[in-house]
């Protein structure tokens, strides 16, 4: 445990080593966010209701987006496939230390990090445009909407992993990742809620792992599911959490065998 | 020509990256239009543009931003030769390093994606109706007026990787910014609109335009729009050659 402790540390002193980095990486994060929020805002112009969402609703879920996704999506998993092609893998397999569990302390680290910056800026950005948020009274539907946020995070971490094993077989780990972010830009419910889409589509969006990175916690936040559809999708999430971990395992041990640590 | 030439082969070399970054950007401009027309099938207008001008400010967004990393793609990699060293070996040069930097290295892929914009925007300003020749040229001329300040913009970012080598999140900022410009600029409120039209001259460089082609556009406006274009690039380049002299080479 000592180790993983550790593993969180070195992990903040790397994200602290490039300041402006760092820095320029959370303006952008507000940018994008800023970006929906106007837009919602430029929407919402002289009318009340939109797809069924108030105002502060849509703008409530705009600005929680922001702290989810930081949460979420906030990743070390992406050097993996830079390791793997390098041969820098070599170093972690001839250490007792275990390869997923690394990871993941590192990936609690920086999400960790990066969640204080986006509390922080959050409040400040609800403190300078005053949007009409809405507040969850209800204990239950936040704890729940705690809970879909920890299912969504380790949903990420496994798939996130799985692109980055593409370095097992291709030198280029980039593409796959790309298309990926794409596909989720859309698809995780970051720009806008996804049910106003037609239903084809949204069901389409319902039957992907994506749903449960952002929209679903978020709408669990929101109060606008049922209890049964809570429990539905917590139990669908994680079911998709199992089912990657083991995919994740199982290319793991395939991708061992024809590792030849390349560029060491 | 042959940087061209090698850039293109390089970035073709492995056709799995190339179809599937191609399917990406492909997949970027239809699923941002599934939501545009979501968003147009429960509001029909929105501050007073239909769905057609949407689209077709849409259209125009795509058509300078894929114009402009289709040229520029050179730019993405620029930090590599700041801290290798390697910026050196390409100031030492007979030729100009800030056209070495910012288009030394196009990518073919944005090139196929233009094929797409092209046809999309020429069938929707299609159904327009009828269009004067004046205002396309007038639109024509916005197009490059448009290019011409995301080249400043691209060559304020290289400044600031020349100072800092900072530049991968800067340039994406840029991307983030502009891609407000999906639609069109009025529809925010002030003083946004003004901050993202004439400080961030994003609306000058994607929404006028396609104003333009609309009849939207006044002249006194679209003589603003040319010397905030022609300022923007000349007061770049300034930037550029003022961030030169603070030069540290990493070693080489």
């Amino acid at each position: 445990m000592k180790q993983y402790l550790q593993i969180i540390k070195n992990t903040w002193a790397e994200m602290m080593m490039y300041r402006l980095n760092f820095v320029l990486w959370r303006v952008r994060w507000v940018v994008q966010r800023l970006v929906v929020y106007f837009l919602w805002w430029a929407i919402f112009a002289g009318r009340q209701e939109v797809f069924g969402y108030s105002q502060s609703m849509i703008l409530t879920y705009v600005l929680l987006g922001n702290i989810v996704g930081t949460f979420v999506l906030g990743t070390t998993t992406m050097d993996i496939g830079g390791v793997i092609n390098q041969g820098n893998l070599s170093n972690f397999l001839i250490r007792p230390i275990n390869f997923f569990r690394y990871y993941l302390a590192r990936d609690i680290g920086d999400k960790l990090l990066n969640l204080v910056f986006a509390v922080v800026e959050i409040a400040l950005l609800v403190f300078l445009l005053r949007p009409p948020v809405f507040l969850q009274s209800n204990i239950w539907y936040i704890l729940l909407s705690v809970v879909a946020i920890g299912v969504a995070a380790f949903l990420y971490f496994f798939f996130s992993l799985l692109l980055g094993f593409f370095g097992f077989w291709s030198a280029d780990v980039w593409a796959p990742r790309f298309l990926s972010f794409v596909i989720m830009e859309f698809f995780a419910g970051g720009l806008f809620p996804l049910d106003i889409l037609p239903q084809p589509l949204f069901h389409f969006a319902r039957s992907l792992p994506f749903f449960y990175f952002i929209y679903f916690p978020i709408k669990v936040y929101l109060g606008q599911l049922s209890l049964t559809s809570v429990m539905q999708g917590l139990v669908t999430g994680l079911v998709w959490v199992g089912g990657l971990w083991y995919i994740a395992r199982l290319v793991w041990k395939k991708g061992l065998r024809v590792y030849t640590a390349e560029g060491k | 020509m042959t940087l061209t030439f090698n850039s293109f082969q390089t970035s073709l070399t492995s056709r799995t990256s190339a179809f599937l970054f191609l399917t990406g950007k492909l997949l970027r401009f239809v699923l941002f239009g599934v939501f545009l027309f979501a968003l147009f099938a429960k509001t029909s207008r929105i501050a007073d543009y239909s769905v057609l001008q949407a689209v077709i400010f849409y259209l125009t967004y795509n058509l300078i931003d894929t114009t402009a990393q289709l040229f520029f793609r050179e730019v993405y990699r620029f930090r590599q030769q700041v801290v290798s060293g390697d910026f050196d070996l390409v100031l030492v040069k007979p030729s100009s390093p800030l056209f070495r930097a910012l288009a030394g290295g196009a990518d073919p892929l944005d090139l196929f994606m233009l094929i797409p914009y092209v046809g999309s925007l020429v069938y929707a300003v299609s159904r327009l109706g009828t269009i004067e020749i004046s205002t396309v040229g007038l639109y024509v001329l916005l197009l490059i007026n448009g290019f011409l300040i995301a080249t400043g913009f691209h060559i304020l970012v290289l400044a600031l990787a020349v100072v800092t080598t900072e530049i991968d999140h800067a340039i994406m900022i840029y991307r983030d910014i502009t891609s407000m410009a999906r639609l069109p600029v009025d529809i925010y409120r002030e003083p946004l609109r003004s901050l993202i039209t004439f400080v961030v001259p994003v609306g000058v460089m994607m929404t006028f335009p396609a104003k333009a082609l609309f009849g939207l556009l006044s002249p006194g406006f679209t003589a603003i729009a040319l010397m905030v274009g022609i300022l923007f690039f000349f007061v770049s380049v300034r930037v550029w050659r003022c961030a030169l002299t603070k030069y540290a080479s990493a070693s080489s």
